[in-house]
Protein backbone atom coordinates (compact mmCIF):
# COMPACT_ATOMS: atom_id res chain seq x y z
CA UNK A 1 0.00 0.00 0.00
CA UNK A 2 3.13 2.30 -1.25
CA UNK A 3 0.06 5.14 -2.75
CA UNK A 4 -1.82 5.25 0.76
CA UNK A 5 1.77 5.37 2.88
CA UNK A 6 3.79 7.95 1.08
CA UNK A 7 0.91 9.88 -0.99
CA UNK A 8 -2.97 10.02 0.65
CA UNK A 9 -2.25 9.42 4.06
CA UNK A 10 0.57 12.43 4.05
CA UNK A 11 -2.05 14.73 2.32
CA UNK A 12 -4.71 13.95 4.27
CA UNK A 13 -2.65 14.30 7.28
CA UNK A 14 -1.80 18.05 5.68
CA UNK A 15 -5.55 18.89 4.99
CA UNK A 16 -6.43 18.11 8.91
CA UNK A 17 -3.03 19.91 10.29
CA UNK A 18 -2.84 22.40 7.98
CA UNK A 19 -6.34 23.44 7.60
CA UNK A 20 -5.55 27.50 7.91
CA UNK A 21 -2.66 27.72 5.76
CA UNK A 22 -1.98 28.43 1.61
CA UNK A 23 -2.77 25.09 -0.25
CA UNK A 24 -2.51 27.20 -3.58
CA UNK A 25 -1.91 30.33 -4.93
CA UNK A 26 -3.52 30.77 -8.48
CA UNK A 27 -4.44 34.14 -10.54
CA UNK A 28 -3.33 35.91 -7.46
CA UNK A 29 -5.39 34.16 -5.07
CA UNK A 30 -4.67 32.47 -2.12
CA UNK A 31 -6.91 29.39 -1.69
CA UNK A 32 -6.27 27.55 2.03
CA UNK A 33 -5.71 23.89 2.47
CA UNK A 34 -8.97 24.13 4.12
CA UNK A 35 -10.92 25.37 0.80
CA UNK A 36 -9.05 23.04 -1.17
CA UNK A 37 -10.15 19.97 1.09
CA UNK A 38 -14.05 20.85 0.46
CA UNK A 39 -12.92 21.67 -2.82
CA UNK A 40 -12.03 17.85 -3.26
CA UNK A 41 -14.94 16.90 -1.77
CA UNK A 42 -17.49 18.42 -3.92
CA UNK A 43 -15.57 17.37 -6.88
CA UNK A 44 -16.04 13.39 -5.43
CA UNK A 45 -19.42 13.46 -4.54
CA UNK A 46 -20.21 14.22 -8.28
CA UNK A 47 -17.83 11.79 -9.57
CA UNK A 48 -19.58 9.17 -7.08
CA UNK A 49 -22.66 10.23 -8.75
CA UNK A 50 -21.84 9.20 -12.19
CA UNK A 51 -19.13 6.50 -12.49
CA UNK A 52 -19.95 2.63 -11.57
CA UNK A 53 -16.74 0.66 -11.50
CA UNK A 54 -13.00 1.76 -11.98
CA UNK A 55 -12.42 3.68 -15.08
CA UNK A 56 -9.64 6.49 -16.60
CA UNK A 57 -11.41 9.53 -16.03
CA UNK A 58 -10.43 12.43 -18.52
CA UNK A 59 -9.78 15.57 -17.12
CA UNK A 60 -9.30 19.09 -18.86
CA UNK A 61 -6.31 20.57 -17.39
CA UNK A 62 -8.03 23.98 -16.40
CA UNK A 63 -5.28 26.66 -14.36
CA UNK A 64 -7.52 26.96 -11.42
CA UNK A 65 -8.18 25.27 -7.87
CA UNK A 66 -11.29 23.15 -9.26
CA UNK A 67 -8.66 21.08 -11.20
CA UNK A 68 -6.04 20.63 -8.88
CA UNK A 69 -8.78 19.14 -6.82
CA UNK A 70 -9.63 16.93 -9.41
CA UNK A 71 -6.92 15.05 -9.19
CA UNK A 72 -7.04 14.28 -5.64
CA UNK A 73 -10.61 13.39 -6.04
CA UNK A 74 -10.21 11.22 -8.94
CA UNK A 75 -7.36 9.18 -6.36
CA UNK A 76 -9.42 8.75 -3.47
CA UNK A 77 -11.94 7.34 -5.52
CA UNK A 78 -9.72 4.87 -6.64
CA UNK A 79 -9.20 5.71 -10.17
CA UNK A 80 -6.63 7.60 -12.66
CA UNK A 81 -7.03 10.80 -14.87
CA UNK A 82 -5.74 11.14 -17.95
CA UNK A 83 -5.00 14.66 -18.54
CA UNK A 84 -6.20 16.73 -21.69
CA UNK A 85 -4.93 20.21 -22.92
CA UNK A 86 -7.69 22.76 -23.43
CA UNK A 87 -5.33 24.09 -26.07
CA UNK A 88 -4.82 21.04 -27.86
CA UNK A 89 -6.60 20.14 -30.69
CA UNK A 90 -10.09 18.59 -30.09
CA UNK A 91 -9.09 15.96 -32.08
CA UNK A 92 -5.91 15.30 -30.05
CA UNK A 93 -8.36 15.04 -26.66
CA UNK A 94 -11.20 12.63 -28.40
CA UNK A 95 -8.15 10.17 -30.11
CA UNK A 96 -6.65 10.05 -26.28
CA UNK A 97 -10.63 9.68 -25.25
CA UNK A 98 -11.13 6.89 -27.24
CA UNK A 99 -7.52 4.97 -26.71
CA UNK A 100 -8.03 5.45 -23.33
CA UNK A 101 -12.15 4.46 -22.79
CA UNK A 102 -12.68 7.01 -21.09
CA UNK A 103 -16.21 7.50 -20.73
CA UNK A 104 -16.20 10.81 -18.39
CA UNK A 105 -14.28 14.27 -18.61
CA UNK A 106 -14.15 16.52 -15.88
CA UNK A 107 -13.80 20.46 -16.86
CA UNK A 108 -14.12 23.49 -14.82
CA UNK A 109 -14.74 25.82 -17.45
CA UNK A 110 -17.17 23.48 -19.76
CA UNK A 111 -16.41 25.07 -23.07
CA UNK A 112 -15.85 21.87 -24.57
CA UNK A 113 -17.35 19.40 -26.25
CA UNK A 114 -15.80 15.56 -26.72
CA UNK A 115 -18.21 12.82 -28.86
CA UNK A 116 -18.22 9.61 -26.46
CA UNK A 117 -17.92 10.94 -23.20
CA UNK A 118 -19.82 12.71 -20.79
CA UNK A 119 -18.57 16.17 -19.16
CA UNK A 120 -18.67 17.14 -15.56
CA UNK A 121 -18.32 20.80 -14.97
CA UNK A 122 -16.13 21.01 -11.45
CA UNK A 123 -17.76 25.05 -10.87
CA UNK A 124 -20.58 25.68 -8.66
CA UNK A 125 -21.35 22.97 -7.00
CA UNK A 126 -22.60 22.41 -3.72
CA UNK A 127 -20.71 21.82 -0.64
CA UNK A 128 -22.28 19.00 1.28
CA UNK A 129 -19.36 17.69 3.90
CA UNK A 130 -16.32 16.27 3.79
CA UNK A 131 -15.47 13.75 1.33
CA UNK A 132 -12.02 12.65 1.96
CA UNK A 133 -11.98 8.72 3.37
CA UNK A 134 -9.88 6.80 0.40
CA UNK A 135 -11.16 4.21 -1.71
CA UNK A 136 -8.79 0.97 -1.09
CA UNK A 137 -7.43 0.01 -3.95
CA UNK A 138 -4.67 -2.41 -4.95
CA UNK A 139 -0.94 -0.52 -6.06
CA UNK A 140 -1.27 -1.94 -9.43
CA UNK A 141 -4.10 0.04 -10.19
CA UNK A 142 -3.24 3.12 -12.14
CA UNK A 143 -2.78 6.90 -11.16
CA UNK A 144 -2.35 8.44 -14.18
CA UNK A 145 -2.01 7.64 -18.10
CA UNK A 146 0.00 10.27 -20.03
CA UNK A 147 -0.50 10.39 -23.59
CA UNK A 148 2.99 11.37 -25.68
CA UNK A 149 3.94 11.82 -29.06
CA UNK A 150 4.12 8.71 -31.05
CA UNK A 151 5.94 8.04 -34.32
CA UNK A 152 2.89 6.33 -36.34
CA UNK A 153 1.39 9.88 -35.83
CA UNK A 154 -0.97 8.55 -32.80
CA UNK A 155 -0.34 9.76 -29.12
CA UNK A 156 0.95 6.55 -26.72
CA UNK A 157 0.07 6.69 -23.04
CA UNK A 158 2.24 5.50 -20.58
CA UNK A 159 0.49 4.28 -17.39
CA UNK A 160 1.79 5.26 -14.05
CA UNK A 161 0.42 2.98 -11.52
CA UNK A 162 -0.50 4.12 -7.67
CA UNK A 163 2.68 2.01 -6.45
CA UNK A 164 4.91 3.86 -9.31
CA UNK A 165 4.07 7.19 -7.97
CA UNK A 166 4.26 5.75 -4.06
CA UNK A 167 7.96 4.78 -5.01
CA UNK A 168 8.53 7.91 -6.86
CA UNK A 169 7.82 10.19 -3.37
CA UNK A 170 9.66 7.70 -1.54
CA UNK A 171 12.68 8.31 -3.30
CA UNK A 172 12.22 11.50 -4.25
CA UNK A 173 12.32 12.52 -0.52
CA UNK A 174 15.25 10.50 -0.03
CA UNK A 175 17.46 12.74 -2.06
CA UNK A 176 18.10 15.48 0.32
CA UNK A 177 14.95 17.76 -0.60
CA UNK A 178 13.10 18.67 2.71
CA UNK A 179 10.41 20.46 1.82
CA UNK A 180 7.92 21.84 5.11
CA UNK A 181 4.95 24.21 5.39
CA UNK A 182 7.00 26.96 5.31
CA UNK A 183 8.01 26.50 1.45
CA UNK A 184 6.41 28.04 -1.09
CA UNK A 185 6.84 26.22 -4.14
CA UNK A 186 6.60 27.04 -8.03
CA UNK A 187 4.54 24.65 -10.26
CA UNK A 188 5.34 26.02 -13.85
CA UNK A 189 4.30 22.88 -15.67
CA UNK A 190 1.76 21.57 -17.61
CA UNK A 191 -0.22 19.29 -16.17
CA UNK A 192 -0.30 17.12 -19.28
CA UNK A 193 3.81 16.61 -18.33
CA UNK A 194 5.14 14.29 -15.44
CA UNK A 195 7.28 17.31 -13.51
CA UNK A 196 3.76 18.40 -12.71
CA UNK A 197 2.78 15.97 -10.49
CA UNK A 198 6.78 16.53 -8.27
CA UNK A 199 5.47 20.30 -8.56
CA UNK A 200 2.26 19.71 -7.34
CA UNK A 201 2.38 16.69 -5.20
CA UNK A 202 5.58 17.03 -2.87
CA UNK A 203 4.31 20.73 -1.40
CA UNK A 204 1.07 19.23 -0.93
CA UNK A 205 2.34 16.07 1.10
CA UNK A 206 4.58 18.80 3.52
CA UNK A 207 1.93 21.70 3.76
CA UNK A 208 3.77 24.26 1.57
CA UNK A 209 1.94 26.48 -0.80
CA UNK A 210 1.95 25.91 -4.66
CA UNK A 211 2.45 28.57 -7.01
CA UNK A 212 1.00 28.57 -10.95
CA UNK A 213 1.26 29.95 -13.90
CA UNK A 214 -1.81 30.55 -16.02
CA UNK A 215 -2.07 29.42 -19.13
CA UNK A 216 -2.66 33.09 -20.87
CA UNK A 217 0.42 34.66 -19.41
CA UNK A 218 3.80 34.22 -20.64
CA UNK A 219 5.82 31.97 -18.65
CA UNK A 220 9.35 33.35 -17.95
CA UNK A 221 7.93 36.53 -17.10
CA UNK A 222 5.32 35.48 -15.01
CA UNK A 223 7.92 33.12 -13.39
CA UNK A 224 9.90 36.11 -12.72
CA UNK A 225 6.86 37.71 -11.10
CA UNK A 226 6.77 35.20 -8.67
CA UNK A 227 9.95 34.51 -7.58
CA UNK A 228 11.42 37.98 -7.13
CA UNK A 229 7.49 39.08 -5.49
CA UNK A 230 7.57 35.97 -3.33
CA UNK A 231 10.52 35.03 -2.71
CA UNK A 232 9.95 31.66 -3.65
CA UNK A 233 11.97 28.62 -1.76
CA UNK A 234 11.81 25.97 -4.44
CA UNK A 235 10.92 24.89 -7.52
CA UNK A 236 11.52 23.34 -10.93
CA UNK A 237 12.37 24.20 -14.11
CA UNK A 238 13.33 23.41 -17.85
CA UNK A 239 16.97 24.61 -18.72
CA UNK A 240 15.28 26.46 -21.88
CA UNK A 241 12.88 28.29 -19.52
CA UNK A 242 15.68 29.76 -17.63
CA UNK A 243 17.40 30.54 -20.78
CA UNK A 244 14.42 33.05 -22.04
CA UNK A 245 15.76 34.69 -18.56
CA UNK A 246 19.42 34.62 -19.04
CA UNK A 247 19.46 38.60 -20.79
CA UNK A 248 17.77 39.50 -17.52
CA UNK A 249 19.89 37.72 -14.68
CA UNK A 250 21.41 40.94 -13.64
CA UNK A 251 18.13 41.99 -12.46
CA UNK A 252 16.97 38.56 -10.54
CA UNK A 253 17.74 37.67 -6.97
CA UNK A 254 16.25 35.20 -5.10
CA UNK A 255 17.62 34.96 -1.94
CA UNK A 256 15.07 32.72 -0.33
CA UNK A 257 15.61 29.85 -3.07
CA UNK A 258 16.73 27.05 -0.55
CA UNK A 259 16.31 24.18 -3.47
CA UNK A 260 16.15 24.80 -7.54
CA UNK A 261 15.57 21.25 -9.67
CA UNK A 262 16.46 21.90 -13.30
CA UNK A 263 15.36 18.87 -15.26
CA UNK A 264 13.44 17.75 -18.32
CA UNK A 265 16.11 18.67 -21.06
CA UNK A 266 20.20 18.19 -20.57
CA UNK A 267 21.02 21.52 -18.69
CA UNK A 268 24.25 22.88 -19.75
CA UNK A 269 26.97 24.46 -17.03
CA UNK A 270 27.33 27.86 -18.83
CA UNK A 271 23.68 28.38 -17.84
CA UNK A 272 23.75 26.65 -14.25
CA UNK A 273 26.80 28.90 -13.33
CA UNK A 274 25.38 32.18 -14.28
CA UNK A 275 21.65 31.15 -12.85
CA UNK A 276 23.41 29.98 -9.45
CA UNK A 277 23.83 33.62 -8.65
CA UNK A 278 20.32 35.11 -9.17
CA UNK A 279 19.39 32.10 -6.47
CA UNK A 280 22.58 32.79 -4.31
CA UNK A 281 21.56 30.63 -1.19
CA UNK A 282 19.98 27.34 -3.18
CA UNK A 283 21.11 23.73 -3.82
CA UNK A 284 20.56 23.17 -7.14
CA UNK A 285 20.23 19.64 -8.38
CA UNK A 286 19.96 18.07 -12.37
CA UNK A 287 16.87 15.48 -11.63
CA UNK A 288 16.91 13.25 -15.17
CA UNK A 289 14.05 10.41 -16.12
CA UNK A 290 11.93 9.39 -18.42
CA UNK A 291 7.90 9.35 -18.05
CA UNK A 292 8.09 5.63 -18.26
CA UNK A 293 10.61 5.59 -15.00
CA UNK A 294 8.23 8.20 -12.74
CA UNK A 295 8.83 11.55 -13.47
CA UNK A 296 12.92 11.38 -12.33
CA UNK A 297 15.28 8.55 -11.58
CA UNK A 298 18.87 9.84 -11.67
CA UNK A 299 19.91 12.79 -10.23
CA UNK A 300 23.40 15.50 -9.51
CA UNK A 301 23.96 18.07 -7.19
CA UNK A 302 25.18 21.04 -8.76
CA UNK A 303 28.94 22.19 -6.95
CA UNK A 304 28.83 25.82 -6.76
CA UNK A 305 32.98 25.66 -6.11
CA UNK A 306 33.97 22.35 -7.12
CA UNK A 307 33.96 21.20 -10.62
CA UNK A 308 31.24 19.96 -12.05
CA UNK A 309 31.32 16.30 -14.30
CA UNK A 310 29.90 17.62 -17.90
CA UNK A 311 29.96 16.02 -21.00
CA UNK A 312 29.78 18.59 -24.06
CA UNK A 313 29.10 20.98 -21.41
CA UNK A 314 25.97 19.43 -20.07
CA UNK A 315 26.18 18.43 -16.54
CA UNK A 316 26.18 14.96 -15.96
CA UNK A 317 22.71 13.33 -15.11
CA UNK A 318 24.23 11.71 -11.99
CA UNK A 319 23.39 8.56 -9.91
CA UNK A 320 20.22 6.75 -9.52
CA UNK A 321 17.93 7.50 -6.82
CA UNK A 322 17.26 5.28 -3.86
CA UNK A 323 15.14 1.78 -5.32
CA UNK A 324 16.17 2.25 -9.13
CA UNK A 325 18.62 0.66 -10.86
CA UNK A 326 20.63 1.67 -14.48
CA UNK A 327 22.85 -0.07 -16.86
CA UNK A 328 23.98 0.76 -20.20
CA UNK A 329 24.10 -2.17 -22.98
CA UNK A 330 25.10 -1.90 -26.33
CA UNK A 331 23.58 -3.13 -29.41
CA UNK A 332 23.37 -7.14 -28.76
CA UNK A 333 22.04 -6.39 -25.33
CA UNK A 334 25.52 -6.63 -23.37
CA UNK A 335 26.14 -4.38 -19.99
CA UNK A 336 28.78 -2.03 -21.09
CA UNK A 337 31.60 -0.77 -18.51
CA UNK A 338 33.21 2.48 -17.13
CA UNK A 339 33.41 4.96 -20.55
CA UNK A 340 31.81 2.45 -22.70
CA UNK A 341 28.93 4.24 -24.41
CA UNK A 342 25.54 2.29 -25.15
CA UNK A 343 21.69 2.70 -23.93
CA UNK A 344 20.39 3.61 -20.42
CA UNK A 345 18.10 1.39 -19.29
CA UNK A 346 16.44 1.75 -15.69
CA UNK A 347 14.58 -0.50 -13.59
CA UNK A 348 12.93 -0.17 -10.58
CA UNK A 349 9.44 0.12 -8.39
CA UNK A 350 9.13 3.32 -10.53
CA UNK A 351 8.49 2.04 -14.02
CA UNK A 352 5.80 1.79 -15.59
CA UNK A 353 3.88 -1.63 -16.45
CA UNK A 354 3.86 -0.38 -20.23
CA UNK A 355 2.19 1.72 -23.21
CA UNK A 356 -1.58 1.52 -22.41
CA UNK A 357 -2.94 -1.05 -25.27
CA UNK A 358 0.48 -1.36 -27.20
CA UNK A 359 1.78 -5.05 -27.10
CA UNK A 360 4.03 -3.96 -30.06
CA UNK A 361 5.89 -0.65 -28.47
CA UNK A 362 5.81 -2.84 -24.98
CA UNK A 363 8.17 -5.66 -26.62
CA UNK A 364 10.31 -2.60 -27.98
CA UNK A 365 10.89 -0.81 -25.48
CA UNK A 366 11.05 -3.50 -22.04
CA UNK A 367 13.58 -6.53 -21.49
CA UNK A 368 13.89 -8.96 -19.14
CA UNK A 369 17.96 -9.48 -18.08
CA UNK A 370 19.54 -11.47 -15.39
CA UNK A 371 21.43 -8.93 -13.40
CA UNK A 372 23.08 -9.30 -9.60
CA UNK A 373 20.99 -12.88 -10.05
CA UNK A 374 17.22 -12.50 -10.13
CA UNK A 375 15.55 -11.67 -13.43
CA UNK A 376 14.77 -7.99 -13.77
CA UNK A 377 12.52 -5.90 -16.27
CA UNK A 378 14.25 -3.01 -17.92
CA UNK A 379 13.11 -0.07 -19.69
CA UNK A 380 15.40 0.97 -22.87
CA UNK A 381 15.27 4.89 -22.25
CA UNK A 382 16.57 5.90 -26.04
CA UNK A 383 19.44 7.96 -24.62
CA UNK A 384 22.83 7.15 -24.92
CA UNK A 385 25.07 7.65 -22.18
CA UNK A 386 27.83 6.22 -20.01
CA UNK A 387 29.04 5.51 -17.00
CA UNK A 388 32.07 7.33 -15.82
CA UNK A 389 34.85 5.69 -13.08
CA UNK A 390 32.62 6.84 -10.35
CA UNK A 391 29.59 5.80 -11.52
CA UNK A 392 28.08 8.78 -12.09
CA UNK A 393 26.18 8.93 -15.61
CA UNK A 394 26.44 10.95 -18.66
CA UNK A 395 24.57 12.21 -21.28
CA UNK A 396 25.21 11.98 -25.08
CA UNK A 397 22.11 12.17 -26.70
CA UNK A 398 19.50 10.60 -28.51
CA UNK A 399 19.66 6.98 -29.76
CA UNK A 400 16.43 7.61 -32.03
CA UNK A 401 14.57 10.70 -34.01
CA UNK A 402 13.37 12.00 -31.06
CA UNK A 403 13.30 15.96 -29.42
CA UNK A 404 12.99 17.54 -26.23
CA UNK A 405 11.32 20.88 -26.66
CA UNK A 406 10.08 23.03 -23.68
CA UNK A 407 10.12 19.58 -22.23
CA UNK A 408 8.30 17.40 -24.33
CA UNK A 409 9.49 14.68 -25.85
CA UNK A 410 8.36 14.58 -29.61
CA UNK A 411 8.94 12.04 -32.02
CA UNK A 412 9.74 13.80 -35.04
CA UNK A 413 7.69 11.17 -37.03
CA UNK A 414 4.53 12.06 -36.11
CA UNK A 415 5.42 15.82 -36.74
CA UNK A 416 6.80 13.95 -40.49
CA UNK A 417 3.45 11.65 -40.43
CA UNK A 418 0.97 15.01 -40.39
CA UNK A 419 2.97 16.66 -42.86
CA UNK A 420 3.08 13.42 -45.31
CA UNK A 421 -0.52 13.29 -45.34
CA UNK A 422 -1.50 16.40 -45.52
CA UNK A 423 1.30 16.52 -48.82
CA UNK A 424 -0.45 13.63 -49.84
CA UNK A 425 2.54 11.14 -50.59
CA UNK A 426 4.94 14.08 -50.91
CA UNK A 427 8.06 13.91 -48.82
CA UNK A 428 8.89 15.97 -45.48
CA UNK A 429 11.52 15.80 -43.10
CA UNK A 430 11.08 17.49 -39.46
CA UNK A 431 14.56 18.56 -38.41
CA UNK A 432 15.60 19.68 -34.63
CA UNK A 433 17.81 23.32 -34.83
CA UNK A 434 18.72 25.58 -31.94
CA UNK A 435 17.52 28.95 -31.99
CA UNK A 436 19.53 31.72 -31.11
CA UNK A 437 19.03 31.75 -27.47
CA UNK A 438 20.25 27.44 -27.53
CA UNK A 439 16.05 26.09 -27.58
CA UNK A 440 15.15 23.42 -29.47
CA UNK A 441 12.84 24.61 -32.45
CA UNK A 442 11.80 22.56 -35.43
CA UNK A 443 12.11 23.14 -38.98
CA UNK A 444 10.28 21.51 -41.28
CA UNK A 445 11.70 20.50 -45.07
CA UNK A 446 9.16 19.55 -47.96
CA UNK A 447 10.43 18.19 -51.03
CA UNK A 448 8.91 18.92 -54.03
CA UNK A 449 6.99 22.43 -54.38
CA UNK A 450 5.00 23.48 -51.51
CA UNK A 451 1.60 25.51 -52.97
CA UNK A 452 0.14 28.02 -49.70
CA UNK A 453 2.08 27.29 -46.64
CA UNK A 454 -0.58 28.63 -44.72
CA UNK A 455 -2.76 25.58 -45.07
CA UNK A 456 0.08 23.23 -44.44
CA UNK A 457 0.50 25.41 -40.88
CA UNK A 458 -3.53 25.27 -40.38
CA UNK A 459 -4.02 21.78 -40.88
CA UNK A 460 -0.97 20.74 -38.63
CA UNK A 461 -2.61 23.07 -36.26
CA UNK A 462 -5.42 20.98 -36.35
CA UNK A 463 -3.60 17.62 -35.89
CA UNK A 464 -0.78 18.26 -33.05
CA UNK A 465 -0.25 20.78 -30.08
CA UNK A 466 1.26 23.92 -30.08
CA UNK A 467 4.69 22.67 -28.66
CA UNK A 468 5.19 20.65 -32.00
CA UNK A 469 4.32 22.85 -34.80
CA UNK A 470 7.50 23.89 -36.96
CA UNK A 471 8.66 27.32 -36.72
CA UNK A 472 9.29 27.48 -40.26
CA UNK A 473 8.83 25.78 -43.35
CA UNK A 474 11.80 25.15 -46.38
CA UNK A 475 10.65 24.32 -49.46
CA UNK A 476 13.71 21.84 -51.78
CA UNK A 477 13.36 20.29 -54.85
CA UNK A 478 15.01 17.21 -53.83
CA UNK A 479 15.83 15.83 -50.92
CA UNK A 480 19.90 14.83 -51.03
CA UNK A 481 19.90 10.80 -49.83
CA UNK A 482 23.39 9.74 -47.35
CA UNK A 483 25.36 6.62 -48.14
CA UNK A 484 22.78 4.18 -46.87
CA UNK A 485 19.86 5.26 -49.07
CA UNK A 486 18.11 7.36 -46.42
CA UNK A 487 17.38 11.56 -46.42
CA UNK A 488 20.46 12.97 -45.61
CA UNK A 489 19.14 14.84 -42.83
CA UNK A 490 22.41 16.72 -41.73
CA UNK A 491 22.80 17.88 -45.26
CA UNK A 492 19.20 19.59 -45.10
CA UNK A 493 20.25 20.76 -41.34
CA UNK A 494 23.53 22.37 -42.62
CA UNK A 495 20.87 24.43 -45.11
CA UNK A 496 19.49 26.52 -41.92
CA UNK A 497 23.36 27.41 -40.78
CA UNK B 1 4.88 59.91 -29.39
CA UNK B 2 1.39 59.29 -28.24
CA UNK B 3 -0.72 56.39 -28.11
CA UNK B 4 -2.20 56.33 -31.30
CA UNK B 5 1.39 56.80 -33.18
CA UNK B 6 3.18 54.33 -30.77
CA UNK B 7 0.11 51.76 -31.69
CA UNK B 8 0.62 52.48 -35.49
CA UNK B 9 4.49 51.35 -35.57
CA UNK B 10 3.73 48.19 -33.55
CA UNK B 11 1.09 47.24 -35.88
CA UNK B 12 3.28 45.69 -38.03
CA UNK B 13 5.98 44.43 -35.71
CA UNK B 14 2.66 42.63 -34.37
CA UNK B 15 1.33 41.71 -37.88
CA UNK B 16 5.10 40.13 -38.94
CA UNK B 17 6.18 38.34 -35.80
CA UNK B 18 2.54 36.39 -35.60
CA UNK B 19 2.39 36.21 -38.92
CA UNK B 20 -1.26 37.62 -39.16
CA UNK B 21 -1.88 40.85 -41.81
CA UNK B 22 -4.92 41.47 -40.13
CA UNK B 23 -4.07 41.83 -36.41
CA UNK B 24 -5.58 44.78 -35.02
CA UNK B 25 -4.30 46.17 -31.71
CA UNK B 26 -6.59 47.33 -28.62
CA UNK B 27 -5.31 47.93 -25.41
CA UNK B 28 -7.29 45.10 -24.15
CA UNK B 29 -5.69 42.40 -26.51
CA UNK B 30 -3.85 39.88 -24.72
CA UNK B 31 -1.13 36.99 -25.34
CA UNK B 32 -4.19 34.56 -25.20
CA UNK B 33 -6.13 36.39 -28.15
CA UNK B 34 -3.62 35.66 -30.52
CA UNK B 35 -2.10 32.55 -31.83
CA UNK B 36 1.03 31.20 -31.31
CA UNK B 37 1.80 34.48 -28.76
CA UNK B 38 3.90 32.02 -26.86
CA UNK B 39 7.62 32.74 -24.60
CA UNK B 40 9.61 32.65 -27.59
CA UNK B 41 7.46 34.74 -29.99
CA UNK B 42 7.19 37.05 -27.12
CA UNK B 43 11.09 37.45 -27.20
CA UNK B 44 11.57 38.03 -30.63
CA UNK B 45 8.55 40.56 -30.17
CA UNK B 46 10.13 42.32 -27.47
CA UNK B 47 13.44 42.36 -29.32
CA UNK B 48 11.54 43.97 -32.11
CA UNK B 49 10.55 46.66 -30.40
CA UNK B 50 13.17 47.71 -28.13
CA UNK B 51 15.32 47.70 -31.87
CA UNK B 52 12.52 49.43 -33.52
CA UNK B 53 12.02 52.52 -30.84
CA UNK B 54 15.81 52.64 -29.02
CA UNK B 55 14.49 51.69 -26.03
CA UNK B 56 15.34 48.54 -23.54
CA UNK B 57 13.12 46.74 -21.43
CA UNK B 58 13.75 45.38 -17.84
CA UNK B 59 12.46 41.86 -16.87
CA UNK B 60 10.57 44.25 -14.32
CA UNK B 61 8.49 45.62 -17.16
CA UNK B 62 7.70 42.64 -18.87
CA UNK B 63 6.16 41.24 -15.83
CA UNK B 64 3.85 43.79 -15.61
CA UNK B 65 2.49 44.03 -19.03
CA UNK B 66 -0.40 42.08 -19.15
CA UNK B 67 -2.18 43.67 -21.90
CA UNK B 68 -1.10 45.85 -25.66
CA UNK B 69 -2.51 48.70 -23.24
CA UNK B 70 0.41 48.21 -21.07
CA UNK B 71 3.03 47.73 -23.39
CA UNK B 72 1.77 50.98 -24.59
CA UNK B 73 2.07 52.44 -21.51
CA UNK B 74 5.70 51.11 -20.36
CA UNK B 75 6.54 52.26 -23.94
CA UNK B 76 5.59 55.77 -23.25
CA UNK B 77 7.63 55.89 -19.88
CA UNK B 78 10.91 54.80 -21.77
CA UNK B 79 10.34 56.85 -24.23
CA UNK B 80 10.64 59.72 -21.69
CA UNK B 81 13.25 58.64 -19.26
Amino acid sequence: MMFLKSVINPFNGVLEKFNNLNAFYIREQYYSYGHFARCISMVRDALQSRVNGNQNIGLVVNDDIETYASVFAIWLEGMAYVPLHPHQPVERSEEIIDQAEIRLVLDSRGDLKFTGAEIIETVNLTYKSLNLVPKIVPDDSLAYILFTSGSTGKPKGVMITRGNLGAFMDSFLKTGIQIDENDRCLQCFDLTFDVSVQSFLVPLTKGACVYTIPHDQIKYSYVYGLLEDHQLTFGAMAPSMIRYLRPYFDEIRVPAMRYNIVTAEASPLDLLMEWSECIPNAEIYDFYGPTEATIYCTYHKFSREGANKQLNGMLSIGKPMDGLKAIVVDDDGKVQGANQKGELCISGEQLTPGYWKNPEKNRDSFFEKKTDGSLIRFYRTGDSCFFDEDGDIMLAGRLDYQVKIQGYRIELGEIEYHAREFLKGQNAIAVPVDNHLGNTEIALFVEGALAVEAELVNYLQGKMPYYMMPSRILVEPVFDLNTSGKVDRIKLKSKLA
Amino acid sequence: MDKTEILEKLTPIFRAIFGNNSLVLSDGLTANDVDNWDSLTHMLLITEIENSFTIKFKLKDLNKMRNVGDMVETIISKLQA
